[in-house]
């Protein structure tokens, strides 16, 4: 297990290389450095302004290899920013000069407070609507239920946030419809409509994968075993078929866990939840390069440890599979 | 058989249900809490709601440029004098911590001196980078100060250039610090602002610059505490709560000022909180100047002490509906109405929609300080020596049509230079190369290219338009351009550009015509238009993106950039303008506006666009709000109902399903 953990960090290393490298290039395509320049400095913005601006965040030099004479070789843009997150010296944002450790700290616990009970509720009502799916599975309400699964598969983002802005927030009135404030239980009135939505988002999919799963594991030779034995369906479903299945969706939520923290980019910037998904939206309409390149890279070893958490995972619960 | 307990399911499903409507029952409401819930006095705490669609890009004072970082700021630090919030036709500039407006002395040497005097007993607002925590008082050398800063190569002042050029001493005091290594030697004075008491200074100009009365209105030229500067230097400092070490702020994000509100909290990206400033008292409300319609609105305010409200919290919004939707529930005090809710909100005669006006509310249009027009290229070989041409070009551009399809019907169309309000603009003038196909088409006659083409090749004349194209909607407007100028029979090219390839091209004069050129108004001076098509301000330092050069035009801007509003200075301007638009170097085509739907408990107090901290004068009708928010906000019990049925019918089915089971 030792040996495989090493093996898996090791090969992480050329992949964060990579989306560094990726992300480096194309904020070069996306907006060149001098364009950056122009717009923080606006309409008054002279060729020395913008020079001096450059000048101050290093911008000014050779973008990957520093071929001047007398120059060190690795003293420029990409290598320069490079050490720097590595070292997770994230530095500070280039539109606010805040301290992008702090932007993060500050970002990650909104962030949470509706993307883990929206993974976590989510979870939890996919698994029961798919149990009840598999409970009456082949009546009417089974076919019903697919039937709006694929619904709520086919409706974009967009419209369910919509809907609950619109309906739930300003038809009926039951939440706001936009904004956060961090005081205790009354928090609770900005979370609750945004993590609805993000629940029944991602609600169909996870519905009709759930329900696959359990009906392959209903239809094994030890679930008919267990009936023969005289098990009551409720035990069958919720003891045996339920924890069968789980091995199976492990996969699907662990991965997912780390990237929690990164937010929700859609729904965080449209209720205004001042997460890590509304900074990296933020950063990206401002053009604050030091903050999208600092998400990304975090956002990156997130997704590598969700990936290695998985196959740790796979081995704790299944005992067939054996990491070696 | 599954034991299925209905009663104590119904019992759950209720009990969520319940807990749900316990948790919409603490509201709808989507403003954080205000600081407080009544003044001393036991009057309610008033509190304005507005919005920002962008951050501020700096809070520094000699720094911020961006209309958003103003919004901010100047509430919080005042300037030396300010714009008077009524009087826009024209503008006029009125003492805020100067006792009065500076006197101008004309040296015999040709300098200009101005005597300033503060105001006495003006006191910053207490923070902890004084001495025990409490704002000391305004003195003369605080302003000197700023000025230091203007000239200090790591403040990075975006209008040293501009304030360099006439204020004695700042060139040489910036260049001494570029020599020693950016660093500016604040222990060294600068010749240009002499203090002379604790509240007197004199400001010496190299040559006469009238203009310098709107930049002491500007927050540029505010005053600043160094103890501000030098405590909040955005390093780790173990004055911490329990002698914890902590990053203090930089002082680009904790301005301390004097201004009628303190920045009580900013979180990026989320909110911003302006509290009263309660030792404020520099300024109080205006006792006349305002329209006649607004008479019985603002009259009892007259004399008041401001801020008329106690907290003004801006939140942050990136996207519009939930501003919409804000707004219509009364959870915001007003509302810029954006492209996408235009439709819901004006009707297509530009009136509010009937459904918001039967609410009360209404809808005013606001005229920015600024002309949008195409740029020329003059040093072009095709368009520079042809006047007719140009005029052609001018006269073929439905600039209303492309206003109504593009924008919605709402900005006036630009027929001079000069913005509506700032002296100097003729209210009367219509450009007489507006839209006139007719005479188009009669100018290509004579500009040598009947019916667009060129006699000697007998093909038509062809000509590039670079274009910033960023979006779907930047295309189609030029697409739009294109097809006006193509009436002429010419064929017009578009170019696509990325935004800094677009800077870049016009820097160079590497264009034939440059859309989408423009300028805002940092002050209502005509000079301010006219030094766009100044000689002397070719880019890439100066502005003349057209590269228009007209010596008569030079000539005339020189004496009149140094002149005092007077009917001779009008005169020369009227002929500026005149010389300016019979040139065509540019085709004018507007001055930005938009609308602003006003609730009915939130009255506009003022509508001065160059006015970024006329926050002061903001006044909320608090119990009016109440009453509007609870009749525009009903919860209406049925969904629940509906809910619960859902959810019990299922139960039921399943239980039934599971009856007929044989397992």
């Amino acid at each position: 297990m030792f040996n495989y953990l090493i093996r898996r960090l090791l090969y992480a290393i050329p992949i964060l290389l990579g989306v560094m490298l990726i992300s480096f290039v194309l904020s070069f395509v996306v907006q060149s450095p001098e364009s950056r320049a122009r717009m923080q400095l606006g309409q008054r913005a002279t060729p020395k302004s913008v020079a001096a601006w450059l000048h101050q965040r290093g911008l000014d030099k050779p973008r990957f290899l520093n071929t001047a004479k007398d120059a060190p070789l690795l003293d420029s843009q990409f290598f320069n920013h490079l050490g720097k997150l590595v070292t997770f010296e994230l530095g500070v944002s280039d539109v606010s000069g805040r301290d992008l450790k702090e932007v993060f700290r500050e970002g990650a616990l909104p962030s949470l407070l509706i993307t883990l009970p929206a993974f976590l509720g989510g979870l939890a009502l996919a698994i029961s609507l798919a149990l009840y799916q598999v409970f009456v599975r082949h009546s009417l309400a089974d076919s019903l239920g697919s039937i709006l699964a694929v619904a709520l598969m086919s409706v974009p983002a967009m419209v369910y946030i919509i809907f609950g802005q619109a309906v739930i927030a300003l038809a009926f009135n039951y939440f706001p419809a936009f904004g956060f404030d961090l005081s205790g239980w009354s928090t609770a009135k900005f979370i609750l409509l945004p993590v609805a939505l993000m629940a029944v988002m991602g609600l169909g999919g996870d519905v009709r994968l759930f329900r696959a799963i359990f009906l392959e594991e209903i239809a094994q030779d030890y679930v008919r075993t267990a009936q023969a034995k005289g098990v009551s369906n409720a035990r069958l479903l919720f003891v045996h078929v339920l924890k069968n299945g789980m091995i199976a969706l492990i996969t699907l939520i662990v991965a997912q866990l780390p990237l929690l923290v990164m937010g929700s980019l859609l729904v965080e910037n449209f209720f205004g939840i001042p997460g890590l998904g509304n900074t990296l939206v933020l950063a990206i309409r401002q053009g604050d390069h030091a903050t999208v390149f600092a998400s990304v890279y975090l956002g990156a070893i997130l997704y590598l440890m969700g990936l290695i958490l998985t196959d740790i995972c796979y081995a704790l619960v299944d005992p067939r599979i054996r990491l070696s | 058989m599954i034991p299925v307990d209905v009663t104590a399911a119904f019992q759950r499903g209720l009990g969520m249900v319940l807990g749900l409507v316990l948790i919409a029952g603490c509201g709808n409401d989507p403003n954080p809490r205000p600081l407080r819930k009544t003044r001393p006095d036991g009057s309610p705490w008033l509190v304005m709601y507005s919005g920002m669609p962008e951050e501020p890009r700096s809070l520094d004072p000699q720094v911020a440029y961006d209309q958003m970082s103003r919004r901010i700021l100047e509430p919080v630090v005042e300037t030396l004098l300010e714009y008077h919030p009524f009087k826009t036709a024209p503008y006029e500039v009125v003492p805020a911590l100067l006792s009065e407006i500076p006197r101008r002395e004309l040296q015999a040497d040709g300098s200009v001196t101005y005597l300033c005097k503060l105001k006495p007993g003006i006191s910053y607002v207490d923070d902890p980078c004084f001495p025990g925590g409490k704002g000391r008082e305004l003195v003369a050398a605080d302003v000197h100060y700023a000025f230091q800063r203007i000239c200090d190569p790591k403040v990075g002042c975006p209008v040293f250039g501009n304030l360099a050029e006439y204020i004695r001493g700042m060139s040489q005091l910036y260049e001494r610090a570029k020599k020693n290594g950016d660093q500016l030697d604040y222990s060294e004075k600068l010749s240009g602002l002499e203090v002379i008491d604790s509240h007197t200074f004199k400001l010496h100009l190299l040559k006469p610059y009238p203009q310098i009365i709107y930049w002491l209105a500007l927050h540029f030229t505010a005053p600043v505490a160094r103890e501000a500067v030098e405590y909040y230097d955005g390093k780790p400092h173990t004055d911490g709560p329990g002698g914890r070490e902590r990053i203090r702020p930089k002082f680009a994000w904790h301005p301390v000022g004097t201004g009628p509100f303190v920045l009580h909290e900013y979180r990026p990206g989320h909110l911003i909180r302006l509290a009263r400033n309660e030792r404020y008292q520099t300024t109080v409300f205006p006792e006349e100047g305002w329209a006649p319609e607004k008479e019985s609105l603002l009259r009892p305010f007259a004399g008041r002490n401001l801020p008329l409200v106690d907290e003004v919290l801006f939140t942050m919004f990136r996207e519009e509906l939930p501003v919409v939707l804000l707004s219509r529930q009364g959870y915001l005090d007003e509302m810029r109405v954006g492209k996408d809710a235009f439709n819901s909100f004006v009707t297509p005669s530009l009136k509010l929609d009937q459904k918001y006006a039967s609410r009360g509310m209404s809808l005013e249009k606001n005229v920015e300080l600024s002309t949008f027009y195409m740029s020329l290229d003059m040093q072009d070989p095709v368009l520079g020596p042809n006047l007719k041409l140009r005029q052609a070009l001018s006269c073929a551009h439905d600039t209303q049509a492309g206003i109504d399809i593009f924008r919605n019907g709402v900005p006036p169309v630009a027929q001079q230079l000069i913005a509506p309000g700032i002296f100097g603009f003729q209210p009367g003038f219509r450009n007489p190369y507006g839209f006139n196909l007719e005479k188009a088409r009669q100018l290509m006659v004579e500009a040598g290219y009947p019916g667009g083409r060129d006699p000697k090749t007998g093909r038509p004349l062809e000509l590039t338009m670079d274009v910033n194209a960023t979006g779907a909607q930047e295309r189609q407007v030029a697409e739009f351009n294109q097809r006006q100028f193509q009436q002429l029979g010419i064929q017009v090219k578009i170019v696509e550009n990325t935004f800094a390839r677009m800077l870049e091209k016009e820097d160079q004069g590497n264009f034939q015509i440059a859309s989408g050129t423009g300028w805002g108004a940092d002050y209502p001076d005509p000079e301010n238009f006219f030094f766009l098509f100044y000689g002397k301000n070719f880019p890439p330092e100066g502005k003349n993106i057209s590269r228009y050069r007209n010596p008569e035009f030079d000539r005339l801007f020189e004496q009149m950039a140094t002149m005092e509003n007077s009917p001779e200075r009008l005169e020369i301007v009227q002929k500026m303008n005149a010389i300016l638009v019979e040139d065509c170097p540019v085709i004018l085509e507007m001055n930005k506006a938009f609308y602003v739907v006003v609730q009915p408990f939130s009255p506009r107090v003022q509508n001065n666009t160059l006015l970024e901290g006329g926050l002061k004068y903001a006044w909320i009708d608090h119990p009016l709000r109440e009453q509007k928010r609870r009749e525009w906000n009903p919860v209406p019990l049925w969904p629940l109902g509906v809910g619960v049925a859902l959810m019990m019918g299922a139960v039921f089915y399943s239980v039934r399903w599971n009856r007929r089971l044989d397992v």
